[in-house]
């Protein structure tokens, strides 16, 4: 970790830049020739050059570079957007390493996009070597500035970071990372389960001037909590004030989803997709809503641009394939729809997606009046489930429940059922949408029982576990919430309070590294399934507070914040 | 807006030869530029001819230039004004770094002195690149007209950000200077009476998008200043 004097000290140095390592990403050679010529008059002696997003790739995997300048547009292939998340998700970067994004002009995308992976900066060509220099520098002094807060951030210590994002406010004042350091508490307070906290900075920013963006994170804290139609009016007041903040659109269908009403929903991704189509996640949402429509027309052309704009992004998954499986199906295309779903399994060769094909085929097959294949696959699955203990997420166990049950089968889609409540046991909402599957089955009474007793099983597994920690078993109660997790993988009481107990043992009885490793393990897949919880955030940083190299543990709080029973 | 598939294709072929220009541009510019830096400075009074023309050829690429990125930000969809503003807290002084950097190797080719005072620490809400863009075409502008000084300024004042681009040169005819005055209200320049016309344009529409409770930017031309020439202000909300 960098101290402040440190980062002080490099802010008054200059950089070393003919040190480091450089890559020029440029389809034009004569950009690149520029470029690295400038790169040279720096004094940079280490400088590869790629002339394509595939060429870059085998660079970036083989070197760390310091420096990237990547042009947007590469041509063929892979574009610089795609060739920097890749970057990023394969963790080819440094967290210290500066991504200059070069462009002809500022596209709708970079400044509105909602995407993930953001360069340091976008440079708009002609680059000449003092503005290279000048954005050089000043990337990297920011970049000094964010370091901790970044470090923490990598290492999911939200709360640990907000306090940075403090300390780095009240220290700089009205100096020139202001906005920046509240927009990044703001997500991490978000992060952190903490929508008010996220709400303050949010209001702090607009107080000073007038961001879409801060405008449009109030709006998502209001559809978070359940106020649709306020979040609704917010994200029209965005769009009105800039018909360009896409996010806000995608935020707005997502709202009018919630409400029912899946028309708006659909008239709004329509016309963000005509303003910006080449975002995958997008077209896929408009596919899936076009389809809940019925609109087949639509649906079709989302799911295809959806698996176009893809092809080259290393973030793409199966659903546009399977999507569009079930497009041809309704099109009463059952041979295509197959095809299709045999590409999605051989794109994406994972258990997970050959189950949901399957299921998607059974549908198919039911859809287009093919009842006999339709059960063929429904036993296919059933097979699935006896063969493997591995159960898929929430919304695939309701798609295939709903298959079997429309097949004929009674017992397996049952037993998933109920897999789905014991980890979901106190989410009232699912278990109507559940008994729901029931009825329409002709099992409402059958169904009524299974839930009262899944959720009771769930319920005593986590009592029991809680008993034994509070009457100081500590080792009992991990070993039994190990196998309560076992049991239930993705219930997120039993995940939160088996790694409290973890937690509340090293906090008694020191630090180790096992039940460190446990507990981290438990929490990155609580992140994974449920993103943006509070206990999470609190359990990392109590997490952090006890590794050896920390500074002192603070009193145990951990002792009074009891787990829920 | 025009909507249709026809008018996408078009754009999208537009967009593809104005990156292609805009590589060229780059490549013109960046060579100049290194050409110009590699040679002995040209003294006040007797600048070597070929050095001359060139340093004439760089202007004249970064009018190009300028010129091609405004069209490129004000009329990206088809002639329809949609240029994404991107603004962000700014350091005003680091604005000032970056159009030094631009235009350090011109001036130095036509042995203009360019003096940059920015009250220290200044921070200011706007979109950084669309800002340098004026600023930068303003002073390619004055280089012409300047006698051997340019002066950027930039300031708060009434609540407002004055940013100032003066020059020692003869200043502004009366007819530009007419045109400037009225830019900040009439939206219509007229273009065939004044070569600043599509210049003069983009900084008026560029400090238009800036916005701040009810106020927003303007720009006029003035002669006289500290400079006693040209003065093209802007004030930014």
């Amino acid at each position: 970790m960098i101290t402040r004097e440190q980062a002080v000290a490099t802010t008054l140095q200059d950089v070393a830049w003919a040190d480091k390592n450089y890559l020029i990403v440029d389809d034009f050679v004569g950009v690149r020739q520029l470029l690295r010529e400038s790169l040279r008059n720096l004094g940079a002696r280490n400088i590869d050059q790629a002339s394509s997003g595939g060429e870059a790739m085998g660079l970036l995997g083989r070197i760390r570079y310091d420096v990237v300048l990547c042009d947007y547009n590469l041509g063929d292939g892979k574009n610089g957007q795609q060739v920097l998340e890749e970057a990023r998700e394969r963790n080819l970067l440094n967290p210290s390493s500066v991504w200059l994004m070069v462009s002809a002009e500022k596209s709708t995308e970079s400044v509105m996009g909602a995407a993930e992976h953001q360069p340091d900066a976008y440079l708009i060509k002609p680059i000449t070597e003092g503005v290279l220099l000048t954005r050089l520098n000043r990337v990297w002094h920011k970049k000094q500035v964010f370091r901790p807060i970044d470090e923490a951030y990598a290492q999911k210590d939200y709360l640990r970071a907000a306090r940075l994002c403090d300390d780095e406010i009240a220290r700089e004042g009205g100096r020139v990372h202001r906005i920046d350091l509240l927009r990044m508490k703001a997500r991490l307070m978000e992060k952190s389960g903490q929508p008010a906290k996220a709400r303050e900075a949010y209001d702090a920013v607009l107080a000073e001037r007038e961001y879409q963006w801060a405008r449009a994170g109030l709006a998502k804290i209001r559809m978070a909590n359940g106020e649709l139609e306020q979040a609704r009016q917010l994200f029209q007041g965005v769009i009105a004030e800039n018909r360009y903040y896409i996010d806000a659109y995608d935020q707005l269908a997502l709202a009018y989803q919630q409400m029912g009403q899946v028309e708006e929903a659909c008239s709004v991704l329509e016309r963000a997709a005509r303003l910006s189509p080449n975002s995958v996640p997008r077209q896929r949402h408009f596919g899936q809503v076009c389809l809940k429509l019925g609109n087949i027309g639509m649906a079709e052309k989302a799911f295809r641009k959806c698996i176009a704009i893809g092809e080259y992004s290393y973030v793409r998954n199966a659903d546009a394939y399977l999507g569009l499986a079930r497009v041809c199906g309704l099109k009463n295309d059952p041979k295509e729809a197959l095809l299709l779903l045999g590409l999605a399994q051989r794109e994406f060769p994972t258990d997970d997606v050959r189950l949901r094909a399957k299921i998607t085929e059974g549908m198919v097959y039911h859809e287009s009046g093919d009842y006999r294949r339709a059960r063929k696959a429904g036993d296919e699955l059933e097979q699935m489930l006896e063969t493997s203990p591995q159960r898929p997420d929430t919304a695939t166990c309701l798609e295939m429940a709903t298959l079997l049950f429309a097949v004929g089968v009674k017992e397996a889609p049952a037993e998933l059922l109920c897999y789905v409540v014991r980890n979901n046991h106190d989410n009232p909402l699912l278990h109507d949408e559940v008994q729901q599957l029931f009825e329409k089955a002709r099992m409402g009474e059958e169904g009524l029982l299974l839930i009262r007793a899944a959720k009771k099983e769930a319920t005593d597994l986590m009592n029991q576990g809680v008993l034994l920690w509070k009457t100081g078993k500590l080792d009992e109660a991990i070993a039994w919430m190990r196998n309560a997790r076992a049991a239930l993988p993705n219930n997120l009481r039993i995940l939160f309070n088996a790694a409290q107990i973890l937690v509340s043992a090293m906090q008694q009885h020191g630090y180790k590294i096992m039940l460190a490793d446990e507990a981290i393990e438990v929490l990155m897949h609580v992140d994974r399934i449920h993103p943006g919880q509070q206990r999470f955030a609190q359990l990392m940083e109590q997490l952090a507070l006890l590794a050896p190299e920390a500074p002192p543990v603070a009193p145990a709080e951990a002792e009074t914040d009891a787990a829920e029973p | 807006m025009d909507d249709t598939p026809h008018a996408h294709d078009l754009f999208v072929f537009l967009a593809s030869t104005a990156h292609d220009m805009k590589n060229s541009i780059s490549v013109m510019a960046g060579t100049l530029e290194g050409l110009l830096d590699g040679a002995p400075a040209a003294t006040g009074d007797q600048p070597m001819a070929p050095m001359e023309q060139m340093a004439q050829m760089l202007y004249q690429t970064r009018r190009l230039n300028d010129n091609l990125m405004q069209l490129l930000a004000l009329y990206k969809d088809v002639g329809t004004p949609a240029y994404p503003l991107d603004i962000a807290l700014t350091d005003v002084a680091q604005l000032g770094q970056q159009v030094a950097a631009g235009n350090r190797v011109l001036l130095a080719a036509r042995a203009i002195a360019l003096d940059i005072v920015i009250t220290p620490g200044l921070c200011w809400h706007l979109d950084e690149d669309l800002v340098i863009g004026v600023v930068n075409h303003a002073i390619n502008n004055a280089t012409r007209y300047t006698h051997d000084r340019i002066r950027l300024s930039i300031s708060e004042h009434e609540g407002m950000l004055e940013v100032r681009v003066e020059d020692n040169g003869a200043g502004f005819p009366p007819a530009l200077l007419a045109a400037g005055a009225t830019a900040g209200r009439a939206r219509a320049v007229d273009f065939g009476a004044n070569s600043a016309g599509p210049g003069l344009y983009f900084a008026t529409e560029v400090v238009r998008m800036h916005t701040h409770r009810g106020a927003c930017g303007a720009v006029r031309l003035e002669n006289g200043g500290l400079l006693g020439g040209g003065c093209v202000v802007l004030r930014l909300p």
